[in-house]
């Protein structure tokens, strides 16, 4: 922690300086000292963002990712993923804070950025009246791809995402699937050093959403850094070599999948109780789970509590008794291994719901107001 | 960054707009049913204006002012053809901002503004395909008008001359829907208000009536509307077999300022637009 600390801070200190040499000073530095060399591509520092009047979408969080690995940001629906990711590819202005992108600050020099970067938003940004290759085609000119090069890269790239057979044919009549492989393929085509993919498989059916997380993998391994984010757990413990989780505009907690879930530290019993409306079934149920022998500790959460305690098999029937003894009625008793959503209860308080939202296709001329801020 | 960039630019987001009108006939000929069933019944239903004879006092015997000594022409259709290309520049240039609210709404527009392309190209590419999509629906109405007895009196160099009058009109006209698309990001709003706020315009100008004809308060309206201004160019090259170059020359000034202040309107909202 404190060493992000430091080299988030390193740019700014240094202000007149070029900051990827103060970054990578930093990060050489504490090489010498700290196991993990880092190598930032990205680093953010007390990043705010306040929409009007007074909605603070992003509120103070900082992080980087390092050169070479996929990052993930999760979070629920309104968390602040996609805020954040409009402030690091130069499409809305921060509020306050810092952040620099491969050494360059993202207010002085957008443009260099750009250069660099690809992104597929959330909504699939394709032209539908155009065909899959002049998408592309029409990317590679906004890329200032040298024209000689552009057929056989656009070749390639149909290819790679596999709509050679669909190339020829308008957008429009595509699938969810084939559009959000366009989008991706639009993404690529300028072959990015930093890819950023803002809930790439939200309305994704499960296969689709496999080939994507397949071709994401493959991506990496080619040495693109990709900053993701989404609202599946699954997708960020397959995907992320390291995440936040990321509530309400804060970050509740960093690391690798595998550290966030050892934080946890033992299994986790998730009871959902049925209120009688006299008395208080969370206080009532909590004080009789505590009295179990081996429980840890007991969380309270928005359907029930959740209790962490060692060997959760035979915690089970304890527990059963116990609050049958108090009077407190179980509607439902999930015992797991802890996984990301355990985590993520016990930084928030809440279980992470997931909203499908997206339509998979548009039609032009429907009237569709963008989700607020 | 270089100049060779800037053109390959404006010419992708061009061609991108072409196709995607060519691809779409109905939003080309959407806009121009209006003027097609104006040019049909209007000039039947009002034909007879041309016949107005206004007498003389004092003359014996008694002489009139005809029409066509207001106009040029004896032929209301003729004279009116000219507020129906007005009509159909107008109709034409509304359109212009759907497009773009369309971009906003689906997600393009952030496609086009992570990608380095300057934010000027975005803007100077779909002018452009507005004005080639403006002279195109244009053409079609003139065919129209030739088909029932429209002919342009100053000939080819005439028709040339409308044609870019026509264009330069509609782009400068066009910024005034490109800016209320900027400011609402609605389509619906974009159009009904282009259309409420303009469309007035065209019956307090010199297209439909000759001034002596109109009202007075009307006809102190048209001396002020930048409308009446192209009309009487316009009729000048319909109706008059020579071309009078005092009135292009008002045209072309009136162009320029309109142009001026819709288009920088709409720059200035473009960049806050896009600048996020």
């Amino acid at each position: 922690m404190s060493q992000e600390a430091d080299l988030a801070l390193a740019p700014q200190a240094d202000k007149g300086a070029a900051a990827p040499t103060t970054a990578e000073a930093a990060a050489q530095s504490r090489a010498t000292k700290a196991a993990p060399k880092i190598d930032a591509i990205v680093v953010v520092k007390d990043l705010r963002k306040t929409f009007d009047p007074d909605v603070k979408a992003v509120d103070g969080i900082s992080f980087y990712v390092q050169r070479g690995e996929i990052f993930g940001f999760l979070g629920p629906n309104g968390a602040g993923k996609s805020t954040t990711i409009k402030i690091l590819t130069t499409l809305i202005q921060k509020t306050d804070g810092r952040v620099v992108v491969d050494g360059l600050d993202v207010e002085e020099d957008p443009a260099k950025i750009r250069e660099i970067i690809g992104y597929a938003a959330q909504d699939v940004g394709v032209d539908d009246d155009l065909t899959g290759r002049e998408n592309l085609r029409l990317q590679c000119k906004f890329y200032h791809l040298p024209r000689r090069e552009i057929d056989a890269r656009v070749d390639l790239i149909l290819k790679k995402v596999d709509l050679v057979e669909a190339a020829d044919r308008r957008a429009g009549t595509y699938s969810g699937g084939m559009r959000r492989r366009l989008d991706l393929a639009m993404a690529l085509i300028s072959k990015p050093k930093l890819l950023f993919l803002d809930e790439p498989t939200t309305g994704l059916d499960p296969q689709n959403r496999i080939a994507v997380w397949n071709y994401i993998k493959s991506l990496n391994e080619q040495g693109v850094t990709i900053f993701l984010t989404t609202q599946y757990m699954e997708e960020a413990d397959r995907l992320a070599d390291r995440l936040c989780i990321i509530d309400r505009g804060k970050i509740v907690a960093k690391g690798t999948p595998a550290e966030l879930k050892a934080e946890i530290g033992a299994d986790v019993i998730q009871i959902a109780l049925k209120s009688d409306g006299t008395k208080n079934v969370k206080d009532v149920a909590r004080e009789a789970l505590l009295r179990v022998p081996g429980v840890l500790e007991v969380q309270d959460y928005d359907a029930g509590v959740a209790v962490y305690g060692k060997n959760g098999g035979t915690l089970v029937a304890q527990i059963v008794r116990m609050l049958d003894d108090a009077g407190v009625p179980i509607t439902q008793l999930t015992l797991s291994a802890p996984s990301l959503d355990d985590v993520f209860l016990k930084h928030t308080g809440h279980q992470m719901r997931v909203e499908e939202v997206k339509p998979a296709g548009r039609t032009p001329w429907t009237r569709r107001r963008r989700p607020g801020p | 960054m270089n100049f060779g960039n800037l053109l390959v630019e404006v010419e992708a987001v061009f061609s991108r707009w072409i196709k995607k009108t060519l691809r779409r006939p109905a939003f080309l000929f959407f806009s121009l049913v209006q003027p097609v069933v104006w040019f049909l019944l209007f000039t039947q239903a009002f034909r007879s204006i041309a016949d107005i004879r206004t007498p003389i006092p004092g003359t014996s015997p008694t002489q009139f002012i005809t029409f066509k000594d207001f106009t040029g022409t004896d032929s209301y259709l003729t004279f009116f053809s000219a507020a129906v290309i007005i009509q159909t520049v107008i109709a034409s240039a509304m359109q212009s901002g759907m497009g773009m609210v369309t971009d906003l709404e689906s997600g393009y527009m952030d496609k086009m503004r992570v990608a380095p392309i300057r934010r000027g190209s975005i803007l100077a590419g779909k002018v452009l395909s507005d004005g080639v999509r403006i002279v195109l629906q244009t053409a079609i109405i003139l065919l129209l008008g030739y088909l029932l007895g429209v002919t342009i009196g100053t000939g080819v160099g005439g028709l040339l001359l409308l044609f870019v009058i026509a264009m330069a009109f509609g782009i400068a006209w066009s910024g005034i829907s490109t800016f209320i698309a900027l400011v609402t990001k609605n389509s619906e709003a974009t159009l009904m208000i282009s259309l409420l706020t303009t469309f007035p315009l065209l019956f307090l100008s010199t297209a439909v009536m000759p001034k002596p004809l109109l009202p007075d308060w009307v006809q102190t309206v048209a001396t002020y509307n930048p409308i009446s201004y192209v009309a009487d160019s316009l009729h000048n090259l319909i109706i008059f077999s020579s071309i009078d170059w005092t009135t292009l020359g008002y045209a072309a000034l009136i162009i320029l300022g309109v142009g001026a202040v819709t288009l920088s309107a709409t720059t200035a909202m473009f960049r806050r637009t896009v600048s996020g």
